[in-house]
């Protein structure tokens, strides 16, 4: 089965020839990656383990997730463009990873808890001072189940088409 | 030495973990994991170091919540890292990117436990402290961006 035209279109494009035959830019577009993956996650993890009452107990619920919410976007942004130059420089072997679309999956799941849990949870923090409800707890579950989830689809692209099936 | 690092590589756990090929992903990502938690939370510490996020809070407060989880991830990486070395020790051991980030690695973990853990005190000075922040942040960059330079030099 052919690969379908707009693979072809981006494999094509004058960014995907460079970031492809460049040679530094491409590890240096996965190290910021890494990196963003590194800042962002311990903002997020900081977040989720908060909520979980694992972490920062001393500090109230509403000054972790309130001052770590604009890190984790900025990290979050620089995760997705620098993710969408990796993938857009080998668009063909990611349109026949199956770890490609599970990741993808996962990232419409993401939007999906964002859908169900900010307002209940993230946009007004302060009232989880009092005590951690089970939708917080719930929400921050699943966020990094998603996180990592996310990290280790990332990792298996790499590997899944040397994989004997 | 040499040998040392071929028997490594020819050694029951390499075998082992050569010969499932999910279990290299796995523990990369595990690796990541790790990293994300050690390296994510020193900065978290390391941005309020240099005054510019988490102010609400000082360094030395987030610097003790947060200790135990930037030591579990160390613990990960630390763990994850060397087994990830065995799987192919003797390229490792010869790889100049392997090298220098090991170099950085020691000094970062050095200086994480020493010069920094004092710039985070409350009677710090301001200006160690934020030299501090800056000296972490570059070194741990630098650990994560010669990690993946090792695939490609």
């Amino acid at each position: 089965m052919p690969d379908p035209a707009i693979v072809e279109w981006i494999y094509n494009t004058d960014l995907s020839v460079a970031i492809r035959e460049g040679g530094l830019p491409y590890p240096i577009i996965g190290g910021i990656h890494l990196l963003s993956i590194a800042w962002f996650g311990g903002m997020l993890l900081a977040t989720d383990l908060r909520l979980l009452g694992w972490a920062m107990r001393s500090r109230p619920v509403s000054d972790v997730v309130g001052q770590f919410a604009p890190w984790k976007r900025v990290g979050f942004v620089v995760a997705v463009v620098t993710g969408v130059l990796l993938a857009w420089c080998e668009p063909i072997r990611l349109y026949r990873s199956p770890s490609f679309w599970i990741k993808m999956a996962l990232f419409a799941l993401v939007g999906v808890h964002a859908l169900v849990f900010r307002n209940s949870v993230y946009r007004d923090p302060s009232k989880l001072d009092a005590g951690i409800n089970t939708q917080a707890k719930v929400a921050a579950v699943l966020s990094l189940l998603l996180w990592a989830g996310l990290i280790v689809t990332g990792r298996f692209i790499a590997f899944d088409e040397s994989f004997d099936s | 030495m040499g040998d040392f690092f071929h028997w490594l590589t020819n050694s029951a756990l390499a075998n082992a973990l050569n010969n499932y090929e999910w279990a290299f992903p796995i523990i990369q990502s595990l690796h990541f994991i790790g990293f994300a938690l050690s390296i994510g939370t020193i900065a978290i510490v390391d941005f309020r170091l240099l005054g510019l996020g988490m102010r609400r809070q000082q360094a030395s407060e987030l610097a003790a919540d947060l200790n135990r989880w930037t030591c579990a991830g160390i613990a990960i990486m630390l763990i994850t890292g060397p087994l990830m070395f065995s799987t192919d020790a003797y390229a490792y051991h010869v790889n100049p990117s392997f090298q220098f980030k090991m170099v950085v690695l020691m000094i970062a973990l050095l200086f994480h436990f020493t010069l920094h853990r004092r710039a985070v005190r409350p009677d710090a000075s301001p200006v160690a402290a934020k030299l501090a922040g800056a000296m972490s942040l570059l070194l741990w960059t630098t650990v994560v961006f010669s990690g993946r330079f090792i695939a490609f030099i």
